[in-house]
């Protein structure tokens, strides 16, 4: 057995190694299942047995040596291919990515969606009630009757004799408490109507009403729910104020404000030089509206609130145009 | 309304800016929505006194007057008629400045010396009038700044007051309220009026009232002798800045005491009236009158009317007629300050359509026991502004009611508000607005409320007074007593959002588009008259043609947002809705539903430099829809649809457990050429309600397979006669290991050939060569067992 051969067949493969590729090729032929090495172990057998050990031993100690040869080159030459891999691999990365698709809701139920997550949060659930609806659900129930005054606050949008587009979402308050005894707890989003169409109004827009009612509801409460609300939606600081106000079916009466965030009350168009904008209406439930549902005013109170929620947005957002919101502009839409 | 705080300034002692005192009103309920600073269009124009007036040596028409500017004499000369010696004058001084900028020069005027001029109110920017040297009111200071000494330097309070304080339409109603907040009682108008002791109003006049209830209280006065002429500059300046045009010294009155007093009066030409009698009585059927704007009015059973001897001569409290009114040349006045019932007014009014300054103060309830003395106040100062003759007494009908009483408890007041507001003081803002207490005890206060408080009739009433009074500020903000838990949102809620979430999720734009549409709508998508979506709600009033009715379906503000988008530059689209769809009932309540539309059109993008994008097809818009009711958990069909507006081979019905809830599908070209849109355009609509019913949200966990699963492929050619998605169901049909099929391939050559991706899965063990064999063959089986399928192989 010639260990000198394999030795010099070995230095030859090992040093005209130049790539990854003859690495694999030299491992192959050499170290592999048909290569120069198994042919020699294999011999070993056909030896004397007095020479079978120092053979084996020579062999296995130059296979060690090739086999780590072989895994310096091997580490080597990949290093240096995984090198041109990646130079090859070369992209301009200032192009443009690929998005995927992704749309967007509406500000105002984004909006709205908000103004519902603080309220349920609350303790408030959410009530529904028709967007056409009887008048005496959205007037007289509410303590205005037909000759009132107040009737000329809203321009209402006649469907019939008796029927209208309910021009706020507080008919709901009389449907729950109709159907419900006390104490009751909600708040009733949806769609309003007004026959007014400017640049500060639509025909169309979104009111959140409120109601509580229960034994001992104070105004207090109504301005601790508020406040609440306020701080969630506008953030711990807002400054807000409760002022007297009037509406029909509450009595005392609040209009809540808050400082005005496009100026931060120093005085600007939108606040009216004011410093404060005018968010929501509230009050204690009128105890005429309790009559008109049956309820015993003596044994319970109750206050109730109102807000639009197209003015929340437009604080929110810092939009100052309405109509936006209808003009259905995807330009607009993507913004928020 | 307007309120000078000059004016206002006259009833109650103010001692601060107008910026604090209209904080201080908004903080009470009288929101004060602006302050408007009024400045002159002149500068350096003084109070000046006439001492003395020569002739101009060398001018026929000039005067030369000796001027007392406070601190020395000027010598002026001026070509004007109107100024005697005592005569209060607007002197502009050497240096002052005119309206139009003209700088007032020492110059000589035909030799004579003039150190300044007399100005007219034209040349102060005061009003038109050029007729004369502006002559001031005899309290006006000499030396003094004329716009302070004629309050042409103001601030005006903008305040709007609350539909149901018509008490507060007044100067003195402000005031009243002012009072109550600075601790003071507001004065009435300080005057001693002079009447003829031989003239009697009552030789000249009768009064009836028919009608106690309409016409509680009426006064007629008389004054005779009058001329009328212009104003003077005090007066018509308040009205002025009150947003009222002055007219003559008798109308202007009229208003001028309105806005004093909160009492609308009527002046009639006592010539004018027929029989010398007045009669106020209620119309017993329909009458023609005509108004003294010149309309023609409908009066009509239940309007009250002022009536002489033979006829109506106004329509109480709302507008005089053509037939009394006065005029320049009236002589002798017959005056008219009365109650009428705000519930007549009111009728009359929104019927009429008619508004006034006097109805307006009518209709909301004015006060009665002032009745008298507004009548008073405006003879009084017709007399000083016209002269002639006041007579003496008046007609008077007073039919006089009950003041309201009340009894409230301190708890009522202090449990509805969450305070603990002292009795005494409850007491002190009590009276500081009038209301009388006749009794005191341990639970509370028996009251009386005054009669020009109309907003005040019960317990809840008088709370609110105290509360705003008090100061909203003041009261605690606190939570209610009862538990403020956190709640649930209705499976509805829950539905309604995931469909949403799943939508954006999609990339799709939510829009809100306003619930009406038009007829025209309705026309433009081919909707049959029998149609549900034809039998639309119209709108009484619209605000336009265009949207004139009641949506019955969102597709076409879809299409509408579409166009307006594409318009604009935009043409990749996908956008949903859900909105209300409303429906006639019969005779009855018209009917609503909740409704989910959406639409895409054009393609994903419009380009992308590494991919290439093909325009959205049929399968673009049922991939959302599966999508959408994978998400709710419901299942659904199609079926060939009938839908007029849907291109009928690439459109369907959506069935949900054999019920129609929607369609899907592009739209005819001619449906998209009614809202000008050029591209084929994909819609779906769905009924909401039906699908609520069917939707399962509630997530279960099932154990994942810990066995392998086993994938095989089938090709098959199929006729075009042949649906591949029933296939589909098919096959899936055939075991319940298979738990997936997908189409991976189709192309037509000669045949179409389909090749569906088949997944058999098991949950107990290794599915085995053999098992899957068979159910391979049975899928073979049992598809080329259908006539038009065979084996591709
Ligand atoms: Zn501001």
């Amino acid at each position: 057995m010639d260990i000198g051969a394999l030795q010099k067949r070995v230095d030859k493969e090992l040093s005209s190694i130049k790539t990854i590729d003859d690495v694999r090729k030299a491992k192959v032929s050499l170290l592999g299942r048909k290569g120069i090495f198994s042919e020699y172990i294999e011999n070993i057998k056909l030896l004397d047995k007095g020479e079978r050990k120092g053979a084996g031993q020579a062999i296995n100690a130059l296979k060690l040596h090739t086999e780590s040869k072989l895994r310096e080159f091997e580490d080597f030459y990949g290093e240096e291919e995984k090198k041109k891999r990646e130079a090859a691999s070369r992209i301009d990365i200032t192009m443009p990515g690929k998005m995927p698709l992704a749309g967007k809701r509406h500000p105002l139920t984004q909006t709205l969606d908000e103004m519902i997550r603080i309220f349920t949060s609350l303790g408030f659930s959410v009530a529904e009630g028709p967007d056409i609806e009887l008048e005496y659900y959205n007037f007289e129930a509410l303590n205005i009757p037909a000759d009132h005054p107040a009737r000329d606050m809203q321009d209402t949008f006649y469907i019939k004799d008796g029927i209208v587009l309910r021009t706020h979402t507080s008919p709901v308050q009389i449907r729950v408490m109709e159907t419900q005894l006390p104490p009751v707890k909600i708040i009733a989003p949806g769609t309003v109507y007004r026959c007014d169409n400017d640049i500060s109004h639509t025909p169309m827009f979104h009111q959140v009403e409120g109601l509580m009612v229960d034994k001992n509801v104070r105004f207090s409460d109504l301005k601790g729910i508020l406040s609440m609300f306020v701080q969630d939606m506008f953030g711990k600081d807002t400054p807000l104020r409760f002022r007297p106000s009037y509406f029909p079916f509450t009595e005392p009466s609040a209009e809540v404000d808050i400082g005005c965030v496009i100026c931060g009350g120093t005085g600007c168009r939108v606040c009216k030089d004011t410093g404060w904008i005018e968010i929501i209406g509230s009050g204690m439930v009128h105890p005429q509206v309790f009559r008109n549902v049956g309820y015993d005013q003596e044994e319970i109170t109750g206050f109730a609130f109102g807000m639009g929620v197209e003015r929340i947005a437009m604080i929110r957002y810092g939009i100052d145009d309405i109509r936006q919101f209808y003009y259905n502009d995807i330009r607009f839409l993507s913004q928020f | 309304m307007k309120v000078p705080f000059e004016w206002l300034s006259e009833f109650v002692v103010i001692d601060m800016y107008p910026q604090d005192l209209a904080a201080k009103l908004t903080m009470c309920g009288l929101e004060v929505e602006g302050t408007e600073e009024q400045v002159p269009s002149f500068e350096g124009v003084v109070v000046g006194k006439v001492i003395g007036i020569d002739k101009h040596p060398d001018a026929e028409n000039l005067v030369l007057c000796m001027v007392d500017a406070g601190m020395e004499i000027l010598p002026i000369v001026c070509g004007a008629k109107n100024v005697a010696v005592g005569d209060k004058v607007a002197l502009a001084t050497v240096g002052a400045k005119l309206k139009d900028g003209l700088v007032v020069e020492k110059k000589k005027v035909r030799g004579i010396e003039s150190l300044g001029m007399l100005c007219s109110e034209r040349e102060l920017g005061l009003s038109d009038d050029h007729s004369g040297i502006f002559i001031l009111p005899e309290e006006c200071k000499a030396g003094h700044w004329l716009h302070e000494e004629a309050f042409i330097n103001d601030v005006i309070l903008d305040i709007n007051i609350p539909p149901n304080r018509g008490d507060c339409l007044s100067m003195y109603g402000i005031a009243r309220e002012v009072g109550s907040i600075l601790g003071q009682r507001a004065k009435t108008p300080i005057f001693s009026l002079e009447t003829d002791t031989q003239q009697k109003v009552k030789d000249h006049i009768s009064l009836k009232v028919l009608d106690a209830d309409a016409c509680p209280r009426y006064v007629l006065r008389m004054i005779s002798g009058i001329s009328i002429g212009t104003s003077p500059f005090w007066m018509r300046n308040r009205l002025i800045k009150c947003g009222m045009r002055p007219i003559n010294t008798i109308v202007d009155v009229t208003n001028y005491v309105m806005l004093e007093l909160g009492q609308p009066l009527h002046a009639f030409d006592y010539h004018r009236i027929r029989g010398k009698r007045i009669e106020v009585r209620l119309a017993d059927k329909e009458t023609a009158f005509r108004t003294l704007d010149g309309q023609e009015q409908k009066l009509r059973e239940g309007d009250i009317l002022i009536c002489d001897g033979e006829g109506p001569v106004a329509l109480a409290g709302i507008m005089g007629g053509e037939n009394s009114e006065i005029s320049g040349t009236t002589e002798d006045v017959a005056l008219e300050s009365a109650y009428f019932n705000p519930l007549y007014i009111r009728k009359t009014t929104r019927r009429l359509g008619i508004k006034s300054e006097a109805s307006l103060r009518f209709e909301k309830g004015i006060d009665i026991d002032n009745v008298g003395l507004a009548a008073e106040r405006a003879i009084f100062l017709m007399n000083q502004l016209s002269g002639g003759t006041v007579m003496k007494g008046e007609r008077e009908v007073h039919t006089k009611k009950e003041l309201k009483t009340m009894f409230i408890t301190y708890s009522h007041i202090n449990g509805l508000l969450g305070t603990h507001i002292p009795q005494e003081d409850i007491t002190k803002i009590l009276r500081s607005i009038d209301i009388h207490i006749k009794k005191e005890s341990e639970e509370g206060l028996l009251t009386t409320i005054p009669n020009f408080r109309h907003d005040i009739n019960e317990p809840a009433d008088i709370v609110e007074e105290i509360s705003r009074l008090y100061g909203y500020d003041r009261i605690p903000a606190t939570r209610p007593v009862s538990a403020l838990s956190g709640q649930k949102r209705s499976p509805r809620e829950v539905s309604l959002n995931a469909a949403k979430e799943f939508f954006k999720g999609a990339g799709f734009f939510e829009l809100i588009n306003f619930a009406f549409f038009s007829e025209k709508d309705v026309e433009n998508f081919l909707v049959l008259p029998a149609d549900e979506r034809a039998s639309f709600v119209p709108i009484v009033n619209p605000i336009s043609r265009e949207y004139a009715v009641m949506r019955t379906f969102i597709a076409p503000g879809m299409l509408k947002a579409i166009a307006y988008n594409i318009n604009r530059g935009a043409k990749n689209l996908r956008f949903f809705e859900k909105g209300k769809a409303f429906f006639l009932s019969g005779e009855g309540k018209p009917y609503e539903r909740t409704a989910f539309c959406f639409a895409m059109t054009g393609r994903e993008a419009e380009f992308f430099w590494r991919d290439k994008y093909s325009d959205y097809d049929f399968f673009d818009v049922k991939g959302i829809m599966e999508g959408l009711m994978g998400v709710l958990g419901v299942t659904f069909s199609l079926r060939k649809t009938a839908e007029p507006f849907l291109n009928p081979q690439r459109g369907a019905d959506i069935l949900v457990d054999g019920v129609q809830a929607g369609w899907i599908g592009e739209l005819r070209e001619e449906v998209l050429k009614s809202y000008e849109i050029e591209q084929s355009t994909y819609c779906a609509e769905l009924q909401f309600d039906i699908i609520l019913q069917k939707v399962k949200l509630e997530a279960r966990y099932r154990p994942i397979p810990r066995f392998p699963q086993v994938t095989r492929d089938f090709s098959f050619f199929i006729d075009d006669t042949v649906p591949v998605g029933v296939l589909t169901d098919k096959i899936r049909g055939v075991s319940p290991l298979i738990t997936s099929v997908g189409i991976f391939d189709m192309f037509s050559k000669e045949k179409k050939s389909v090749s569906f991706r088949v997944i058999f899965q098991s949950y107990e063990d290794t599915l085995t060569d053999e098992e899957v064999n068979r159910l391979q063959e049975t899928i073979i089986k049992e598809l080329t067992n259908i006539n038009g399928i065979s084996l591709r192989a």
